[in-house]
């Protein structure tokens, strides 16, 4: 028997799904870093005195010198569009019409990948100011969609 | 080793602090959808399940009968041609019981996993299934067994086309 001569009213694959479930937590920066979202609406970056570098997301270490973090600061909702992709395509693979825009919105010497908003997807541009929109705090969970989106910041006329 | 550290380094976490909410936590389920590829030996032997029957692989060159079929002989690397069905009998050469289910659940009752023997392929040669209708502390090495099928309305071309195999009543 060989390959052509295979039988096609066998059964063609043996389908299944493995159940994969995971639970992360955050870890010390990060719980810090999610519960100031959650309950003051606000980002905070950790700073390293010696390299002079602000990090966003905060982290314990500083991931160039290796030395304890310990300077937490408020750096603000607004960003800057360091580079975005436009998604037509849903999660679970079904098209859309209008694209989801998601984006590296840098932060001090750090930031997050986020969701763009409140902007056609042609006006966007790299380098353009965006700030957060959070949930309103009843509704924060502390999780990163903790903010809804990121919108374009308009400039004081 | 370990049993002379006292306190580990890190922040250790219970399960009360997830359920309580002391730490901040996500949640993901991933999907780990596939599908592979029966190929045409196993589709062969899955088709022929379907049908109530057990199909073995023959090599004329080293007067083999393996199962579950394959196209190549591992013994002479030739290819098996001949598929030939097999007695849906056979003889327990190991077993186990099983008291544990698949995904770590205690269970009193156990199952009892064993390799199979067929009647028709070659000595040593057999397949892996479960073993039922049967007190556990009766089973042995050496003990025959025959298939239990499912009806063949509710066959889909699985080896869970067969249920379980029991002992065969010595006459």
């Amino acid at each position: 028997m060989s390959l052509l001569e295979r039988d096609l009213s066998a059964p063609g694959s043996w389908s299944g799904s493995l159940p994969v479930t995971s639970r992360y937590s955050y870890g010390l920066a990060g719980e810090r870093f999610f519960r100031a979202i959650k309950d003051e609406g606000r980002l905070y970056g950790t700073h390293c005195p010696k390299c002079h570098r602000t990090y966003v997301p905060a982290t314990s270490f500083c991931e160039r010198c290796l030395s304890e973090l310990n300077e937490w600061i408020d750096v603000g909702l607004a960003g800057e569009v360091h580079t975005f992709t436009l998604l037509y395509v849903n999660l679970d693979g079904t098209p859309r019409q209008t694209p989801e825009i998601v984006a590296f919105i840098h932060i001090e010497d750090g930031g997050l990948v986020h969701r763009i908003s409140e902007i056609q997807p042609e006006e966007l541009e790299i380098g353009h100011k965006v700030e957060a929109v959070l949930k309103p705090q009843a509704e924060r969970s502390g999780s990163i969609l903790d903010i809804r989106y990121f919108k374009p910041v308009h400039r004081q006329e | 080793m370990t049993s002379k550290i006292k306190m580990f380094p890190g922040t250790p976490l219970s399960e009360e602090d997830f359920t309580e909410g002391n730490v901040l936590f996500n949640v993901d389920q991933m999907r780990g959808d596939f599908a592979w590829d029966t190929g045409v030996a196993i589709g062969a032997y899955l088709a022929a399940l379907k049908e109530g029957m057990l199909l073995g692989a023959r090599c004329a060159t080293c007067r083999r009968t393996v199962v579950p079929p394959r196209l190549v002989c591992e013994w002479c690397f030739r290819p098996m041609v001949d598929y030939v069905p097999l007695q849906d009998t056979g003889t327990v050469n190991t077993f186990s019981l099983c008291y544990v289910t698949w995904d770590v659940q205690r269970i009193k009752e156990p199952e009892i996993p064993a390799v199979i023997e067929i009647d028709g392929a070659s000595p040593l040669h057999g397949i892996m299934h479960k073993i039922g209708e049967v007190e556990p502390e009766k089973v042995h090495i050496g003990m025959r067994v025959k298939a239990v099928w499912r009806p063949p309305s509710d066959r889909v071309g699985a080896i869970t086309d067969i249920l379980h195999f029991k002992p065969i009543e010595e006459v």
